[in-house]
């Protein structure tokens, strides 16, 4: 990631939490309310739930500051967990930023590249 | 004491007192941007990363399912640029269209001027120094933007 050229680096923030998620295509899968089943769980479904980690990558052109605010925007991170995982991008080149099932994965995918971090998904 | 031309108001709203000059370059390379994107030019790459790696099967199906979506999104951000070009206050989700589409612009310059971790790109001269110029003038914008937000 870069800084701008005479404007600094960091951002003082505070208080912008998810308050501002729109809407978008790939919706979380719904989730209904518990209903009792005597179907024992399969393997299958055992596959199906095992968690997807969305992970972020360093590039030269994102700035730091808005890298942070992107994910303090999105998932609603403190001020000092996005910064946190900013700095990991940074330096190691890649941080998790968030986990769920596929579907879930895939929406936060979208909404890092809408706002044009370079984000993948992979099978944990 | 420098004094940020974006900031945000007691009522939520964001004063966003950019000069006309700056406006008029926004207004240019958010166009040219929107044709770029229309067009698929291989400078917009950057803007849709394939999500699951080598995996081409799988992002295939991710394009198809969310490719249309992104690039809506997309557009839909620039024509809220372009219709707030002039505007001296703007709303938080107005704000932050501008804020997405300038990095969109920044993404497609940096790819075009091949922009390294460690290195600043070489000034070079004609295009290539302009859209350096173009491209560090958004960051600082960007940067100015991005502050107001988080305030």
């Amino acid at each position: 990631m870069s800084r701008p050229a005479s404007a600094g680096g960091t951002c003082a923030s505070r208080g912008l939490g998810a308050a501002h998620r729109r809407r978008i295509s790939i919706e979380r899968a719904s989730a209904p309310a518990p209903v009792e089943t005597l179907e024992p769980e399969t393997t299958d479904q055992v596959d199906l739930d095992s968690p997807w980690v969305v992970i972020v990558w360093n590039d030269p052109i994102n700035l730091m500051s808005y890298v942070a605010f992107v994910f303090r925007k999105l998932f609603g991170y403190s001020k000092e967990e996005a910064e946190r995982l900013m700095l990991q991008v940074h330096h190691e080149g890649r941080a998790v930023v968030s986990s769920g099932d596929r579907q879930e994965a895939e929406r936060d995918v979208f909404r890092l590249h809408e706002h044009g971090l370079w984000a993948t998904m992979q099978q944990d | 004491m420098f004094r940020s031309p974006i900031k945000r108001r007691s009522d939520g709203t964001y004063r966003f007192a950019v000069g006309d000059d700056e406006r008029r370059l926004v207004a240019s390379v958010v166009g040219q941007l929107r044709e770029l994107i229309l067009a698929d030019d291989p400078a917009t790459v950057r803007l849709s990363p394939p999500p699951y790696g080598d995996d081409d099967e799988r992002n295939a199906g991710y394009a198809a399912l969310a490719g249309t979506e992104l690039t809506e999104r997309r557009l839909a951000s620039i024509d809220i640029v372009l219709d707030t070009v002039d505007a001296e206050s703007l709303t938080q989700d107005q704000l932050e269209s501008w804020m997405r589409s300038i990095n969109d612009v920044r993404l497609v310059l940096g790819t075009i001027l091949d922009v390294d971790e460690d290195d600043r790109p070489a000034p070079g001269r004609g295009d290539a120094a302009d859209n350096l110029a173009v491209y560090e003038y958004l960051g600082i914008l960007l940067e100015l933007t991005v502050r107001a937000l988080t305030d």
